[in-house]
């Protein structure tokens, strides 16, 4: 099971530990293999690698394919945290053979109401970080990168509404409702998705409803997992 | 559909439909709980038969069914589990899904108590409950609802029998009924419950059950209220059945 940790551009193993609502390695691992990634130049993570500032997408989903390609798996189940949710997108387009089933825990998505959001937000905070770690990195090629990643963009960013209604592989979301992470953006996919399910919402506000999520997100991977 | 006759006075009247793991439909309508439920949020023969054998029974008495048999006012809940197992022994169903609406919730708590080890897991939709309250709330709603029906096509059956059947129903309950918190609590069976939230399935008694039992899940809520959001629960049905079923059962 490959687990992309929230945290935007920031997004690092050690999520689990700060800020993720439950710690998905430990909740999984005497059931699953669990793999964490650093993205690509996190800042705080040990990942590194060329900005790709006309793909930035993609040259994180080339990243998390062929670190899952060189330990050998074909297929395998994909769990997504915040900046996770458009990853899952794009990956359910670029490799929709490999993805057996994915669950989407409080994705990012654009507010309507401020799209420019999160175009912003990594400007100034990921944008002068990641200059001040990397010195052939300037702030022209950061706001290239961002502007390609997020102007312009809907919905859930990396895939159209037309793609998640034509998506068959089985989806879990987990909706929240922070500026970063638009529940009517999780509910929609969600009831756009053929084959999507929704937890229970709020389910992060206490450690019981927390407790039911995840013994939905245990239910739904045990019936999604190929059978050996 | 076919009849079981259970003994010389109880006559149950059952529908199975589909083949695979026995699946129990309880349908909802307090007393009126009969094979099919055209008020229900959705059709679980249509949605399950294609991978369960499904099957479902007329509650004895039920006015809108044919099953029949004595208004059994000391066995009360019981006598009502007691048909229901009897069925399952003689269609020969040793462990079954249960699925029950409105009044299966209560049902399936005795089911629990009375067949441990039978249930594989419990789906609990709209569940009936004590709203403390208007604890007679569900009494006085079978009373109008049930009774009425039930004594014209039953001449022979006092209102002073109904009466004390209802009271034995449903005086003095909490909760779920026909067992305790603790009970709920001690109970390691699967349970997805799908909340309701209206005099006859309060809402408290559907988020305290998942929360108290300890393999306890919730679906979304509200589900019930968009054609959308009934496909997403029913898929969190599926997804919570077949798990199970993997599960080695």
């Amino acid at each position: 099971m490959l687990i992309i940790p929230g945290g935007g551009l920031n997004s690092k193993i050690d999520f689990y530990t700060l800020t993720a609502p439950f710690h998905a390695s430990q909740e999984f691992m005497s059931e699953y293999r669990c793999i964490t990634p650093d993205l690509r130049n996190a800042p705080e993570g040990k990942s590194s690698g060329p900005l790709e500032v006309d793909r930035p997408w993609d040259s994180h989903t080339d990243d998390q394919l062929g670190l899952m390609e060189h330990l050998g798996f074909k297929k395998f189940l994909v769990m997504g945290f915040c900046i996770g949710g458009p990853f899952i997108w794009n990956l359910l387009k670029r490799a929709p053979e490999r993805i057996v089933a994915a669950v989407i825990s409080q994705p990012s998505g654009l507010r309507p109401e401020a799209p420019t959001m999160s175009y912003d937000n990594n400007l100034k905070g990921w944008g002068p970080q990641i200059c001040a770690m990397r010195k052939d990195i300037n702030m022209e090629q950061v706001e290239k990168f961002l502007r390609n990643m997020y102007m312009d963009k809907d919905f859930v960013y990396t895939v159209s509404r037309d793609f998640v209604k034509s998506c068959k592989t089985n989806v879990l979301i987990m909706p929240d409702d922070v500026p970063a992470h638009p529940y009517v953006v999780a509910m929609e996919s969600a009831r756009l998705a053929p084959n999507a399910e929704v937890c229970l919402y709020p389910w992060k506000d206490s450690k019981e409803n927390i407790a039911l999520a995840l013994r939905h997100v245990r239910t739904f991977l045990k019936a999604n997992r190929p059978v050996a | 559909m076919p009849f079981f006759q259970k003994d010389k006075d109880v006559r149950i009247h059952y529908r199975e439909e589909g083949s695979g793991f026995p699946l129990f439909i309880i349908y909802g309508g307090g007393l009126n709980s009969a094979v099919s439920y055209p008020a229900g949020p959705f059709d679980a023969f249509e949605e399950f038969k294609s991978e369960y054998r499904c099957i479902s029974m007329d509650l004895r008495n039920s006015p809108v069914g044919q099953s029949t048999g004595p208004l059994d006012a000391d066995g009360a809940w019981d006598a009502l589990t007691g048909d229901q197992l009897a069925l399952l022994d003689h269609l020969g169903v040793k462990q079954f899904f249960v699925m029950g609406f409105c009044i299966g919730n209560p049902l399936i708590w005795n089911l629990q108590k009375h067949a441990p080890g039978r249930i594989v897991a419990a789906v609990s939709a709209q569940p009936s409950g004590i709203d403390p309250k208007d604890p007679m709330f569900l009494a006085r709603n079978n009373l109008t609802k049930w009774a009425p029906d039930f004594m014209a096509r039953r001449p022979e059956v006092s209102k002073e029998s109904v009466e004390k059947f209802l009271d034995r129903m449903y005086r003095g309950k909490d909760f779920v009924l026909t067992v305790s918190r603790d009970f709920v609590r001690n109970c390691q069976t699967p349970l997805l419950v799908l909340p309701d939230d209206v005099p006859a399935h309060p809402l408290e008694v559907s988020l305290e059950m998942p929360r108290i039992a300890p393999n306890g899940q919730q679906s979304l809520y509200p589900w019930k209220d968009t054609p959308e959001n009934v496909k997403l629960a029913v898929r969190h049905v599926r997804t919570f059945l077949k798990a199970n079923r993997l599960a080695g059962n």
